[in-house]
């Protein structure tokens, strides 16, 4: 398994305390890297000296953000050569068809909506962490 | 008047107060100018009109009558009227006593021996009414335009803000249910020791409303994308559709026995993913109201009603009390009790609303105890007419 970190682009805190409880359930350790906004997400993948940022194994990114939207986030992470092959899931609450068209236009990896029940938001990130962490990037 | 025969036929000759006398008799205006724009003779109507005598005005011209830019108008036709040596056909203006009035006017050269042309006759209508008229209808009509337009504006600007409201309901409503489950869970789950039956049995009150309520705000999106989603008609397979519904709610029950009745054929032009929903709402209430009884039984079929195709879904669940079947398909009525039939009372509202913009009826018909039926159309029908 990828001992990189996830990083976890998210502004609710209440989210956060049950995204990394349902980690915790599907004995996910890898480290969790929060960040609350959009521009918070690009400071830490792409730092603007053009440095090398954060290489997570996973980005997991809520659509709605303060700031810099989940969508433009996404946009940046693939126009740049640092981070184009970076696993991107787009989170959302909403059910949107243009959500789910605009994400996978942008090149999201995966869409995700977030269920209400938490049981079942822990079966999704089971099946997230089985298809991106576990299974070496090559057998994809 | 001197009459005579010739050629055997009786022969009347016409003279020059006979003539004038005829001329002095219609409502057209009539006139008579030579070369020079001189006045020779004018009708009876014309000294009415701008209220000169016909003594006073012969030997004048049209520039001692008539403001400048009106006379060389008049000039200017009469020219061409001798220039062209055959009668033309103008519009003129001229004052007259509520304004400037409008005349349809036959100019005509007359010719001397040597073929030189003498005199220019007019004979002038008044059009003004008719002028008038159409100058009305294309104003009310540039002032429909303008107003449609202005609707459609308010209307693309309100279904803007109901997209950016359902979007933000969808969103922002949702989130904090999220918790309210989660953290229910996260209770049950670490602190089931401390937690006696009691307290349990209440987080899971807690979860089960909050899964009604997100229930409740998935149909309220529904009902909210029936409205505004474009309309496309497009050949639509009704029992195609209602078998992949009917399917679909097999799954749901695993354990219930229900036997759905669709025959083949069914079809209309209609948009395919509203009526989808139509189906999903009554074959899900079929369903649903069937739920008690081991022989469960949901029809669908069509059938014409003066040149009308209906549409019908019958079942022989619970019924209903016909008394409240007119307020069944406003949003968040209910018939029956949570406890007995769950629901978010929305979903007839989404298939009445869908059916009215697809501009056909529906009705409701109900015997408690003994079933419902729901008949629908899909197609505008005639006025005053009702699905009976």
């Amino acid at each position: 398994m990828s001992d990189r970190p996830i990083l976890l682009v998210e502004d609710s805190p209440d989210d956060v305390l049950l995204t990394r409880r349902a980690f915790k359930k599907n004995h996910i350790r890898n480290a969790i890297v929060v960040a609350s906004d959009g521009a918070e997400a690009l400071a830490h993948l792409l730092p603007e000296d053009g440095s090398e940022g954060l290489h997570p194994a996973l980005v997991l990114l809520d659509v709605k953000l303060p700031k810099v939207d989940g969508l433009e986030v996404l946009r940046r992470i693939r126009d740049d050569e640092r981070t184009c092959h970076l696993p991107v899931v787009v989170l959302t609450t909403s059910n949107e068809e243009r959500d789910i068209v605009t994400s996978y236009r942008l090149g999201a990896n995966s869409f995700v909506r977030k269920p209400v029940v938490f049981e079942e938001f822990v079966a999704a990130v089971n099946a997230l962490g089985v298809y991106w962490l576990l299974i070496p990037a090559g057998a994809r | 008047m001197s009459t005579g025969t010739a050629g055997g036929r009786p022969r009347v000759e016409v003279g020059h107060e006979q003539l004038m006398a005829l001329i002095d008799h219609t409502s057209a205006v009539i006139y008579m100018r030579d070369a020079d724009g001189r006045y020779l003779l004018v009708n009876h109507e014309y000294e009415r009109l701008f209220r000169l005598r016909r003594e006073d005005i012969v030997g004048l011209t049209d520039h001692d009558l008539f403001p400048r830019p009106i006379a060389d108008e008049f000039r200017h036709n009469d020219l061409e009227a001798i220039a062209r040596g055959v009668p033309v056909q103008v519009e003129e203006e001229a004052p007259g006593e509520d304004g400037l009035h409008t005349y349809v006017t036959v100019k005509f050269p007359l010719h001397d021996e040597v073929g030189r042309a003498y005199a220019v006759c007019g004979i002038s209508t008044d059009i003004t009414e008719r002028k008038r008229a159409e100058e009305e209808v294309r104003r009310l009509n540039d002032e429909l335009e303008m107003r449609v337009r202005q609707r459609t504006a308010e209307l693309e600007a309100s279904t803007r803000e109901l997209d950016a409201f359902a979007y933000s309901v969808s969103h922002d409503l949702r989130a904090p249910l999220r918790s309210l489950e989660g953290f229910s869970q996260v209770l049950l789950e670490d602190y089931a020791e401390e937690l006696d039956e009691d307290a349990q049995g209440y987080l899971r009150r807690i979860q089960a409303n909050v899964g009604r309520m997100a229930q409740m705000i998935d149909d309220l999106l529904h009902l909210s994308r029936a409205t505004r989603s474009q309309l496309r008609r497009e050949h639509t397979d009704l029992s195609a559709l209602a078998r992949e519904v009917a399917h679909e709610l097999a799954t749901t029950e695993p354990g219930r026995t229900v036997e759905f009745r669709i025959p083949d054929g069914l079809s209309t032009q209609g948009d395919p993913h509203l009526i989808r929903l139509v189906l999903q709402n009554l074959l899900g209430n079929a369903f649903k109201f069937t739920g008690h009884r081991s022989d469960a039984t949901v029809e669908v079929g069509s059938l014409v009603r003066d040149g009308v195709e209906i549409f019908s879904v019958r079942d022989n669940g619970a019924g209903f009390d016909m008394k409240y079947a007119s307020k069944m398909f406003d949003p968040f009525q209910r018939l029956h009790a949570a406890s007995e039939f769950e629901g978010s009372g929305i979903g007839l509202a989404i298939v009445h609303r869908i059916i009215t913009r697809h501009g056909g009826q529906i009705r409701a018909d109900g015997v408690p105890g003994e079933g419902a039926t729901f008949l629908f159309s899909l197609t505008p029908s005639p006025a005053d007419w009702e699905i009976r």
